[in-house]
């Protein structure tokens, strides 16, 4: 059956290659489309880890003001946490949630090593964005020792690094005068929003007696409005004559930032819709064609006992046999992809790009395809044998 | 006899109106996804307000450092200080203003919070662009020298802080960080895409905090380079190359390890494409308009391959119209012509749907406010370019193929 469907398509290779090369852009097509799909979709499944409702974040510059910088840290961060508004504060590095300022460094424990995200916070950190640990504890103030500097890491840099060990306690050593100890694993912490990958992150404890790392994390008891803020605002300012101080709250940045991804994937996916279902459109009309071209070769299959079941087995056989051959050729260069892991996406989100889009295109060549030889296969063999 | 052929075409187009609707399906959104794609780059790249000068101006928008291994490299825009020494002290350009990438800052009034942006800029700044001022006037140098508290907004903000629509508000206060500034100057906001002129106030850079004091390389300023006339850009590049080349060693290092300073003064475009990319090499060039050409082609190839598909598969059924017309008397040629104009036909009536298409979308995109101030317009070189590719396409694929057969047979034309 198979090798006949493959003869019968080899006999008319000059009509079918313009197929196939269609077929073929339309599945690399929905290969990119999907992919950038299923990335997306599996960083969504996973929770971000922390809560952003009510928490605010106070960014400070200190311009000219060079005198006294972490004292006046202090005091503001003293006085921010004495308002009834406020539940709780930690002031941290420039890459709070939601921003778009990043860093990040290689961390090595005996073989392993790992690109990590890097945030400096202070003891309160956990508390403001209740980031619950997996294990061990948030670091204190008591923890603060000048060689070994306390640090959380997460889940994900745990087996990067440790496998399967326990790495409370562990030190992860920078140079001959400093280590980093582990005190605490939290799950997962993506702080650019749920479309991050869960990548490793790492906490460092905050040296308040330097000048920077002045980003704020504010906790507002629920209710409180732009009033509270302007005071704060006026507030810190009294303190800080020089200093520049912008309030975002994490519910919009977050928002922003989603945008960011959410816009092009939106337009790709509107613009590769419309062009599939021209595709599809067009596969259509051209299987309508050339099965309606056939009926001399239905009508005398039909007249020698084949039933509408069978001939319909037939057409759509013939369009499926064409379809695998072009997706053949496509999976030679999608599968590039996972193999030399270019974007540095795991193969998985390849692979399952890869067959949902084998599974799509299957789905409309045989819709284009069934209406079609449907149509031809109730054909009466008399009628069809007489036009001959 | 082309209005003869616009009759048989029209005819031909309602005889199977699915195929018709196929076929204009695919011209029209070719041609609509290229119209609003090319009105976005034009958007971005070309000419518009507030920088209507763009042509003959040239960007310095980061410095690069670096040391010779390329290790480590630290990357942003240049600090008041180093521009003004060496971008403010061409002799070649017209004009060069400097002003700092715009900030964040919020401002309270009657318990509303407003979010603002904020750009500090130098008195050459509205020369080098092209405000439109609703009220007021821009700072001169004068305010900058006795360090004023006086700023430019926008309309918008306008609208936002000082609530009574219409009223002239020259002269009144606006409070942001604590700080009082009078008024001096509204304009016509522009759209954040433009980054190098977009803000919600304009601040002289003397006011509070601009940090144009900062002493090191690295700060928030870039500059733009108002050449008298296109043709001296060259120049002024070579004057700019010949002052960096002269940069001591001990400014480069910055306090850090770097050796190599990169800092080039260039056109919107170049400097558009140098933030995509790593560094000014060829091969990145390649790689890039390379990833932009395959994905183009990919888009753009699909609804061709299906045109052309199409097109070829409905040939046939038009055999035994091409056999009684040459029965008849016809010439090749006259068939030929009969095919052409069928295509053009329909090409352009794809073409008409594809522009009310885009212009609708367009107009979404304007007033969707997704982009505030968005002004992107219909490029009608780029339809006139889109509609002559259909056309190769259809012409390709609908009357090379009608051609081979009008060559055939009369009676084997007849026959099928």
């Amino acid at each position: 059956m198979l090798r006949h469907l493959f003869k019968l398509i080899w006999n008319k290779k000059g009509a079918h290659s313009l197929l196939i090369i269609e077929i073929w852009a339309s599945f690399l097509v929905l290969f990119g489309v999907l992919t950038l799909m299923v990335f997306n979709i599996s960083n969504y499944m996973q929770p971000i880890g922390f809560e952003y409702k009510n928490v605010w974040t106070l960014d400070l510059n200190n311009n000219q003001d060079t005198t006294e910088v972490a004292e006046k840290m202090q005091r503001i961060m003293d006085r921010i946490r004495s308002y009834p508004e406020v539940e709780s504060a930690s002031r941290m590095s420039s890459n709070s949630p939601f921003s778009a300022s990043q860093m990040s460094e290689r961390f090595e424990y005996k073989k392993a090593g790992t690109q990590t995200d890097k945030y400096i916070v202070d003891e309160d950190f956990s508390k403001t964005l209740n980031l619950p640990l997996l294990s061990g504890r948030w670091y204190q103030r008591q923890d603060w020792v000048a060689k070994f500097i306390p640090v959380v890491i997460n889940k994900k840099m745990q087996t990067e690094l440790f496998g399967e060990e326990n790495p409370i306690g562990k030190l992860i050593k920078i140079d001959d005068k400093l280590s980093y100890k582990i005190v605490g694993v939290v799950d997962k912490f993506k702080a650019k929003g749920e479309f991050m990958s869960d990548n490793s992150a790492i906490f460092i404890m905050l040296d308040k007696t330097r000048q920077w790392d002045k980003n704020i994390l504010v906790n507002t008891k629920p209710g409180t409005d732009a009033n509270f803020e302007a005071k704060l605002v006026k507030d810190i300012a009294g303190m800080t004559k020089d200093w520049g101080i912008e309030v975002s709250y994490l519910t919009e940045s977050r928002k922003t930032r989603h945008n960011l991804t959410l816009v092009p994937v939106m337009i790709f996916l509107i613009i590769s819709g419309f062009l599939l279902t021209n595709v599809a459109l067009g596969l259509f009309g051209i299987l309508n064609l050339s099965i309606a071209k056939r009926r001399n070769e239905i009508g005398l299959r039909r007249a020698m006992g084949a039933t509408e079941g069978n001939v319909t087995t037939q057409f759509l056989g013939e369009i499926w046999v064409l379809a695998t051959l072009s997706m053949v050729v496509g999976l030679l260069f999608a599968i590039q992809f996972p193999l030399m892991n270019v974007f540095n996406i795991e193969s998985r989100i390849y692979i399952l790009a890869i067959l949902a889009a084998i599974l799509i295109i299957f789905l409309i060549v045989t819709l284009c395809a069934w209406y079609p030889s449907r149509q031809a296969s109730r054909i009466h063999p008399a009628v069809a044998l007489h036009e001959e | 006899m082309l209005a003869n052929y616009i009759k048989i075409a029209w005819k031909v187009l309602l005889r199977h109106p699915f195929y018709t609707f196929i076929t204009l399906f695919g011209i029209s959104l070719t041609l609509t996804v290229l119209m609003v794609l090319a009105s976005f780059v034009d958007h971005l790249l070309g000419a518009h307000y507030p920088e209507y000068k763009r042509s003959r101006t040239l960007y310095i928008t980061s410095v690069l450092q670096t040391d010779s291994t390329r290790t480590s490299r630290s990357m942003g825009p240049a600090s008041f200080k180093f521009m003004s020494q060496y971008a403010k002290s061409l002799k070649t350009p017209e004009k060069v203003s400097l002003s700092s990438m715009f900030g964040f800052t919020n401002t309270y009034v009657n318990g509303k919070r407003i979010k603002l942006n904020t750009k500090f800029t130098d008195a050459e700044f509205w020369y080098a662009t092209d405000f439109e001022f609703l009220e007021g006037k821009p700072y001169n140098e004068q305010n900058i020298k006795n360090g004023d508290h006086v700023v430019v907004i926008t309309d918008a903000l306008k609208k936002q802080y000082f609530e009574d629509n219409g009223q002239p508000v020259v002269g009144k206060k606006i409070e942001i960080e604590n700080i009082v500034y009078q008024v001096i100057g509204v304009v016509k906001g522009s759209p954040v895409t433009r980054v190098y002129t977009y803000s919600d106030v304009y601040f002289p850079y003397t006011a509070p905090k601009s940090n144009y004091q900062n002493a090191g390389l690295r700060g928030n300023f870039t500059a733009m380079i108002l050449a008298k006339d296109e043709k001296d850009l060259g120049a002024i590049k070579a004057e700019f190359d010949a002052g960096i080349a002269r940069v001591p060693k001990s400014v480069i290092r910055d306090g850090q390890q770097y050796t190599i300073l990169e800092v080039k003064a260039n056109t919107y475009f170049d400097q558009f494409l140098y933030t995509f990319m790593r560094d000014d090499s060829v091969q990145q060039k390649v790689i890039f308009y390379s990833v932009i050409f395959l994905v183009l082609l990919m888009f753009m190839g699909l609804p061709a391959i299906n045109l052309v598909n199409v097109n070829v598969s409905r040939i046939l059924e038009r055999a035994s119209e091409i056999g009684v017309r040459k029965a008849f008397g016809a010439p090749s040629k006259a068939l030929l012509w009969q095919f052409i104009i069928e295509n053009m036909f329909i090409t352009f009536i794809g073409g008409g749907f594809a522009l009310i298409l885009s212009s609708l979308i367009i107009q979404m995109i304007n007033s969707s406010g997704w982009i505030a101030y968005a002004d992107l317009t219909i490029n009608l070189v780029v339809f006139a370019i889109s509609i002559l590719v259909c056309l190769i396409f259809g012409l390709l694929s609908g009357v090379l193929p009608a051609f081979r057969m009008s060559k055939l047979k009369i009676v084997d034309a007849l026959k099928s």
